[in-house]
This record gives C-alpha cells, structure tokens and sequence, in this order.
C-alpha cells in the first residue's frame, strides 16, 4: 500500500519496498513505496524478504529507476541511478529485527521517579537517555512535559478507612469456631448449615492446606477470598479487620463431579493452578482454608448454581468474620486508606469492566461485609451499567467476584480488596482519583453497545482529564473494552486500556483511540494458561499503565504497537521505570 | 417471421424521454418515437425500423418491425450543428451515455482542447478501430465540427500505441495544423476519461473534476462519428457499431457495424451465427466494466460489446472480492461470486477507488497502482480461499505478486469473456 509524505517522514530509515511494479525511469516517491507497517505480516506471510542489501527509504527518494521492478521487491544499489549518502544507511536492516522485538514502547518518556531524578528518555533505540537532578538542572532550558506542577494537588481528605491486619498463624477444623493466639478453629458441623443456605448446594467440605502442603489435588478453583469484617462505620470509612496469613478457597463441582468451570477450569495440583503472590491469589506463605462444593447436577452453567457454592461459603466466612470481630490478637499493620480530591490535579477514574454475562461471570457489589455476598447486589441484575465507588469502597471488599472461567485472566475477590490501580491511583500525588466505575461486560453485543454508551456520559459528567480502563478474560470482553475506550476517546479524554491481549487473547476489535495498551499476560505462550491469577493487573501493571496514562494527558507521544506480542516491549517498558522483569510462566504454552 | 424490436425510455443519464406514439401507430425508419422532456436533461429517441407500435409501456416502446426494411431514414430538421446533436438523441457511446449536446453546450472561452478517445481500452472490443480503419477521414471531420461547436483551438486524438495502422490512417487523414494524434500505453484502463487527460496533458485530475477543468473536453470516438452523421448526413442515432463474441457458433469476434438500436440481444447473436450451447453469461459491454444482461433485452445507444462468456468455474466455498473502480463494481462482483457457487466473506476497495456522491466510484490515478498487499492479507484475514478481483492491468499485477504466494489463488471479472475468445487474462504484466 503505498504512502503518505506524513507516513514517510515516519520511516525514512525503514526498508524501501515497491508496492507495485515500477517502470524504468520512475522516480522514486511515497506513493512508490509499500508501508513499512505491513512489513511483519508480509514476512510472516512470507511475501517478503528484507535482504542486507536492501536500501532505506531515505537512500531511495528521488532516484530513477533504470530497469522494470516488480511489485514487493526491496529497492537496491543496482537498479538506481544514484543513492543518497545517508550516514546511517548500513543500520538498515538491524532496526527491523528490532522493531520486530518490540511492542508498545513508551518512545519518549519522562517521569519523577523515586530517586528524586527527573528520567528523560528520548526514542526507543538509540536515544539519548539523561538523568538530571530535579531543580536546578532544569533551569527552564529543557523543555520537559512532566506532569508536575507547582501549588496544586492540595490534598483534602473526605474519609478515612484503617484497615486493621490481624496475624493469624494457624488453622484447623474442629468442634467449636474461634480464633484464639492466632489460631482459627471452624466447627467442621458448620457445613451442613451453610448447606442448607441454599437448595442448589448438595454437600460443602472444608480442609486446611498449609503453604507446605500444596503440592495437593484441588477441583476447580473458584474463587480466593480473604476474611475481613467491619469494626467500625459501612464499607470504605471506620475500622475494618482482615485476617493476614489466612485466606478462604472455594472449589467446586457438580453431582456429576462435572467441574463447575468446565472450559476454562483450573483443577488439578494446587501449587501449579495458581500464581501466589498475585493480588487475587493466596500469598506464598497463606494458609488456606479451602471450602469445597458439590452443586446439583447440570447447575455449573447457570446462574443460581456458582452462586449457590459463594453463598454458602460466605456463612461459613461470615461465622469466622464474628470471631474476628471479638478477637483482640496482634496488629501487624495499620493500612489507612483515605479517599481524597486533590483539585487542581488531573482528574482521572479507573474504569473496570467486570463479568457481567451471567452464570459465573457476575459480580456482587457492596455488600454488608467486606467481600461478603449478604446484602449486596448483583451488577447483572444492575443491567450491568457503570456503578461509581469511592478507592476505599473498592480497598474495603466492596466486590465479590463470581468468577471464574479462564482463571488466569479473572480478577477474584481478594483482587478487588488490594487491586494495585487502586492503590497506585489513589496515593498518586499528581492525579486527583475521582472513583472507580465497575462496569458489567453483558453477553449480547447490543447490550454491550448500550452500556457502554452510558458509561460515556458518565465519564463526560464526571469531566476527567483521563482514564485507564481495564478488563478480564479475552475475546468477548474485548467487544465492550474497546467501545470504552472509543467512548472515551471520542470525548477527547486521553485513555489507557489494560488488559490480557498476547497471543491467545489478540484484540479482534479495535479503533483509533486505542493507541496506549498495556499487555497483563504472564505466561509464555502468551495463553490463558488455567493458573489463576496469572495474567492480571499487578503492582507492575498499574505502574506502567498510571504513566502511561501521565504520558498520554502531557501529550508524550506513545509509540504504536507492532502487530506482535512480544515481552521485550513490556521489559523495556518495565525498565525504563525501574521496574524488575516481567518473567513468564513456563506452562508448556509455547509453540 | 417478424422481429420485434424495443426501445428504451431511459438508455442514457437524465430523465426518461417521453413516447409521442401510441399502439397501431405505422413508424418509420428514423422517426422521433420519444422525446426528451422539456429543459430537463435527456435525449430522443428514433426507430431504427420501419414497423408498427405494438405496445408503449412506462418503460420502452416495442415496435414490430416491416419484413421488408429500407436504407432511407427520417431526416432531422434542424440546421445549426448544436440542434442537429440535440434533435439526433445522440449520447456518450463509450458507455456513459451523457447527452452529447449538454457536453457541448458551453464552448471554451479560451484555449481549449477536443480530446478523441480512441483508446476502445476493453479487451475484446474492436469496433472503434474497425471504424478508423475504413472512415478515419469521417472522424477527423467529426473533430473539426465538435472542435467548432465549442470554439476549441486543438483536436487530438488519443489512442493506442499498439494499433499503428489506423494511426497511420490517421496522420494521413490530418491535414490540419491544430489536430494530432497523441498515443496511448496498451493497459487498462486508458480510455478512462481521466486517464486520458492525465496522457495527454499531463494534468492528474481530481475524482470529482471534469476535464473541462483541465480545459477539455473528451469525447468518445463513435460519438465523434455519429456527431458527423447528424450534421452532415441529417441523420439521428438510430444505429451502432459493436464487437459481438465469446461462446459462438462462428467466429469468437466478430465485429457488427450499423446494428440497428432496439434489435433484442437474442437476434443480435442470431445475426452473428448463433450463439453457443453452452456459455455462463451474456456481458453487455466490455469484460471490465460490462453488466450482465438476457437475450431478451435489447441494445441501446451505450452498448458496446455482447459477449457470451465461458461457463462458470466452480469457485472455493470461501471468497474475497477486492473491488477496483475501474472494473466491475461491488454488486457485478457479488453476482460473479454467486454463480462460482461461492460465499463472499470479505470486501475490500482498493485505496484508491474513491467513492463519489453518487456512490459510484473513480479511480484516483488510474491504471498506477497504490499497492495492494494489505487488502490482500486483509481478504485472507477474512477467511477467504480465493479472491475475485476488478482491477486493472497493474493493479492485478501487483495482487499476482502477493495472493499466489498466500496460497490464494485469484479470479478476475474478466475471465469468462477472456476465455471465451482464447485471450490471455488478466494477471501479471509480462514483458
């Protein structure tokens, strides 16, 4: 396809192609030249051949050609009558091979970062990469697009939330529920009475797993959920406790010891279906108190069925939540969360698409208890439209996940309680966190369309400066990820979107807002790899997209993606901000 | 048995004419049977024969014609050259059917060149040459009266390179010092009207630009001629030169000067000796640009060529149509696609076929292509096991370098009439 003067100034140092066939004595202009662009899918196709011989599009322009040239043939030496002198001309074909290797490099790039520096790094390659003290250096003679001003941010506190970290050391199943020296006991009758919390529950189990015992066989994991309860106040201000070295797993199967995830299911041994450390995952060291479900046959792809699995499971919980309450055991931290404006700061909101479609891809919000499921709502009884929560809502349990296809890319309920966006956004000091809009990804494609229309004008009243939008899973959920992104494009509001794309979940939509990505996947073959948690929104993840979103609001330019996923890109991205490596799972994924 | 011969309210761009005849009514050869209406552009229409009006319809005028026909004709009335074009009906012959007396309305008021497009660019058509071949002073002496009526100060007429005989005839022809021949590259699509300009002034124009912006005006050559003939000879469009050919039972190409309009396509290739058993369509036209049409209609002024193509290959399940403004357009793809038996999972433009207001589109700089592997890739993206194509000639070659190699093997609109007459199709340019 052959060029603009725009898209030629963009690739004077990228190989000249034909796009078509030339006659002798055509001089060479764009509308001669095939887009450098296309060049990986017409290597993978196998239509072209990048030789060491192959001039530059710089080397080329305005030459005549002295012989016929057929169509998608790279321009050489032989068939001009002259090549400009260009001193770089021999870096030709090595920046191909290594554009090839990149992916979504924030080109220009700069920051404060924590060593008190200011961090200019200009053009991806061969750039010039300066380290210059904040102040003085500066000297208004560099023109830096930081996002840093003077005199504004005040921060202004609206409320507090401290989130008490209890130390629990031990578990076990016995007679009578407590928690006593760090120790909690789960009458192990309670089963039967949580049972019967709801007819589609036929039987529940309970068993601890202690971090050394994992190498155990588990049935599809359902969710991860940690053991919080309210002190003090309603979800997101007051005190609240959370159990700290314990969690709570749900697996689950139908009578017919159909798992209840089936496609995308994560059973098998423990220690290899789940990436611990992750947000929504047990921690290296946790104990699990896992709770297993046996549904009624067939119900594993309904709606009522999961749900019935989570309900009983929260009496359970909700008899260890009353313990905790009472139990004045060791503090190892304070966490204080506060939702704050800082006016005068960009305002931003994270807008996160959850599973809306039903069955086990639903959500329940605001509940009672901190992650609880009492006294919530489902989004998909919501009609899935955007519902706004304050940061400390979210730090404070306000989802619980019902979901769990594709463990991988699901974000499960203790996600939600630590999401690292969250946290990242609301303690930055140079964005102002509106909120964060949860918004249900329905199945049909038109509802898709209709909810996501209202979540423009939301982000139109709310008159942000920005926002990073995230999903889970891949596919069908890209549908409505990228019409919010467009729904926010259009309204001229920069935006970021995050989500698990790689290989296996490529965006099959797309449009020309979404030029600043940031890549979730951890695994190697870039799959949905059946380890839960593993290609989600980490610590990482939130670092790169928030500067991303810095960049995109101060109008530094993010550079295109290449077509083809590769880490590199994310590494070189994790680098430039002093991030360590992003190192893949080894699943048997690669091909 | 008596032929039945029918015409056309609308053959040409503007209002339907309006018949002035009426059932029963004795016509003769040459005679005004509708007109244009009144201040609105459009064009008469005349019997080609001496016959009686069987029926009058929203739609056409048949007319049964006499067995015995004879070589005289209503003469036209008017005197200044502009009237005789108006009254005669005559209309863009390339195919356009433009009123010629609207093209010819607004004569130049400063330099101003009358282009003769002789490029006849379809394959397979053969009948303009024919024509120069025998009257090459007739064209020239068309040129003069056109180049007088819109007070243009140089006449050229534009043709192929490769027919050096009737350029030859021609240059023998020109006795004047504001009229040459200027030659044209063998590709298609040369005849396009910008094309042409862009040849022989070197003045690309615009999708929406008319020569006249460039100072021209084009005109096709049998409108040349035809323009002679009323002038001249009185006489109104009643007649056409074509190429009739493809599945025949004679000769595959036979060219059929004076066809008389109206004649039902079936007689035409009764006249050329019969048309084959068996054959996959009837294109009217050229293969590029060409619409399918049944034996039962009739040729009017536009029609150029009648050809009976080859069958229809059976095509893969799965097909992408990759669509160029200089060949057949979205709809005569979908139509070629349906009769290979095939399912048509993508479509794509090429870049440059600009779609106009009237949602037909141009080429911007036809017959350079823009390059082509993205929408190739695209179509394969799609799903597609092949590609039929419309583009021209360096178009095409540009997706023979690219769609073999993805394992895509490619059809063209113009393979049946192609070999229906054994001419090499239309792939990559060999030298």
């Amino acid at each position: 396809m052959s060029i603009t003067q725009e898209t030629l100034k963009n690739h004077l140092k990228d190989p000249a192609i034909f796009c078509c066939r030339r006659e002798k004595g055509a001089v060479i202009g764009a509308a001669d030249l095939e887009d450098p662009g296309l060049f990986e899918d017409m290597i993978d196709a196998g239509l072209l051949t990048l030789s060491d011989d192959a001039l530059t599009i710089e080397q080329v322009l305005g030459s005549t050609l002295l012989t016929n040239v057929e169509a998608l043939t790279p321009i050489t030496r032989d068939v001009l009558d002259k090549v400009n002198q260009v001193e770089t001309a021999l870096k030709a074909t090595a920046l191909v091979k290594d554009e090839k290797d990149s992916e979504q490099i924030m080109a220009s790039n700069t920051y404060v970062g924590g060593t008190g520096m200011i961090h200019v790094n200009i053009d991806k390659l061969e750039g010039l990469s300066l380290d210059i003290p904040v102040g003085a250096a500066l000297g208004g003679s560099m023109q830096v697009p930081a996002p840093v001003q003077e005199n504004k941010g005040e921060k202004h506190v609206i409320r507090k939330l401290i989130k008490k970290h209890i130390k629990i050391v031990d578990a076990e199943i016995g007679k009578k529920t407590s928690i006593k020296d760090g120790k909690i006991t789960i009458d192990g009758s309670i089963v039967k009475k949580a049972a019967e919390e709801d007819p589609l529950c036929v039987s529940l189990k309970l068993d601890v797993i202690k971090p050394e015992e994992r190498h155990l066989y588990t049935e599809t994991i359902m969710d991860v959920c940690p053991i919080a309860t309210k002190i003090e106040g309603e979800l997101g201000e007051g005190i609240t406790k959370v159990a700290d070295g314990v969690v709570f797993m749900l697996t689950g199967v139908d009578e017919d010891g159909v798992q209840v995830h089936e496609f995308g299911s994560s059973e098998g041994f423990l220690d290899e279906k789940m990436y611990f450390g992750h947000p929504g995952c047990a921690d290296e060291n946790d104990i699990i108190i896992r709770c297993h479900a046996v549904i009624k046959r067939l119900s594993g792809m309904t709606r009522p069925g999961p749900f019935a699995a989570h309900k009983c499971q929260d009496y359970i919980i909700q008899a260890v939540r009353n313990e905790l309450k009472q139990y004045e055991g060791e503090v190892i931290k304070e966490e204080i969360c506060e939702d704050v404006r800082r006016k005068g700061n960009p305002r931003v909101v994270l807008v996160k698409e959850i599973m809306g479609q039903g069955a086990m891809h639903d959500n329940v919000l605001c509940p009672t208890e901190p992650c609880g499921i009492l006294g919530g709502q489902k989004n998909v009884d919501c009609g899935n439209v955007p519902i706004i929560l304050t940061p400390n809502q979210v730090r404070d349990g306000s989802i619980h996940a019902l979901t769990c296809i594709g463990p991988a890319t699901k974000e499960m309920t203790r996600h939600y309680i630590r999401e690292p966006l969250v946290e990242g956004l609301a303690m930055d000091e140079e964005l102002d966190l509106i909120g964060v809009v949860c918004i249900g990804s329905p199945q049909v494609n038109d509802e898709k369309l209709w909810v996501s229309e209202r979540l423009g004008s939301l982000l139109e009243g709310l008159d942000i400066d920005g926002c990073i939008i995230t999903t889970e899973g891949f596919g069908n959920n890209h549908i409505d990820f990228i019409q919010h992104i467009g729904q926010a494009g259009k309204r001229g509001i920069p935006v970021v979107g995050v989500s698990f794309c790689a290989y296996q979940g490529q965006l099959v939509v797309g449009n020309e807002y979404a030029t600043a990505m940031i890549e979730e996947n951890m695994d190697q073959g870039g799959f949905e790899n059946n380890v839960a948690g593993c290609s989600c929104v980490t610590k990482e993840v939130a670092v790169r997209a928030i500067q991303m979103l810095k960049n995109k609001m101060a109008g530094v330019e993010v550079l295109p993606a290449p077509k083809k996923w590769s880490n590199d890109v994310i590494n070189k991205n994790n680098k430039l901000l002093g991030l360590p490596e992003t190192k893949l799972l080894d699943n048997g994924t690669l091909h | 048995m008596k032929r039945k011969f029918s015409y056309l309210l609308k053959q040409h761009i503007g209002s339907p004419s309006k018949p002035i005849v009426q059932k029963g009514d004795k016509v003769l050869r040459g005679q005004l049977i509708a007109e244009a209406p009144k201040d609105q552009l459009g064009a008469n229409v005349f019997s080609s024969i001496s016959g009686e009006v069987e029926e009058v319809t929203e739609q056409q005028i048949r007319i049964i014609a006499d067995e015995i026909q004879s070589k005289e004709y209503v003469k036209l009335t008017s005197d200044a050259p502009l009237d005789l074009i108006r009254e005669s009906g005559l209309v863009g012959l390339g195919g356009a059917g433009f009123p010629t007396y609207a093209k010819l309305q607004k004569p130049f008021t400063g330099e101003g060149t009358v282009i003769v497009n002789a490029a006849e660019c379809e394959p397979i058509l053969d009948h303009n040459m024919r024509r120069i071949d025998t009257e090459a002073d007739k064209l020239i002496k068309g040129l003069k009266i056109v180049m007088e009526a819109v007070k243009a100060n140089k006449g050229i007429i534009a043709i192929k390179n490769i027919h050096t005989e009737e350029i030859e005839r021609l240059k023998t022809g020109i006795n004047e010092s504001n009229i040459a021949v200027a030659t044209l590259p063998n590709m298609y699509p040369m005849g396009e009207e910008r094309a042409i300009v862009r040849e022989v002034l070197g003045t690309l124009l615009e999708v929406d630009q008319l020569p006249m912006a460039a100072n021209a005006i084009v005109i096709n050559a049998e409108t040349v001629f035809k323009i002679r003939e009323a002038v001249e000879d009185k006489k109104p469009l009643i007649e056409k030169d074509m190429t009739v050919a493809g599945k025949l039972q004679g000769k595959l190409l036979q060219v059929m000067l004076d066809m008389p309009l109206g004649m039902l396509i079936g007689d035409v290739f009764k006249e050329a000796g019969g048309i084959g058993l068996e054959y996959g369509e009837i294109v009217m036209g050229g293969p590029f640009t060409g619409k399918r049409v049944s034996l039962e209609d009739p040729i009017i002024k536009t029609t150029g060529g009648l050809i009976a193509t080859e069958e229809f290959w059976k095509g893969p399940e799965k097909i992408g149509l990759l669509v160029c403004a200089c060949g057949g357009n979205k709809e005569r793809l979908e139509q070629i696609a349906a009769s290979m038996g095939s399912k048509v999972v993508g479509i794509e433009y090429c870049k440059q076929a600009k779609e106009l207001k009237n949602g037909t589109r141009k080429c911007e700089n036809p017959g350079k292509c823009p390059g082509q592997v993205q929408k190739v890739l695209k179509l394969k993206k799609d799903g597609a096991q092949a590609l039929l194509i419309s583009n021209c000639t360096d178009c095409s070659n540009t997706v023979m370098s690219c769609a073999p190699q993805l394992k895509l093997p490619v059809y063209h609109c113009t393979d049946g009439p192609l070999r229906a007459v054994n001419m090499k199709l239309v792939r990559r340019i060999k030298e």
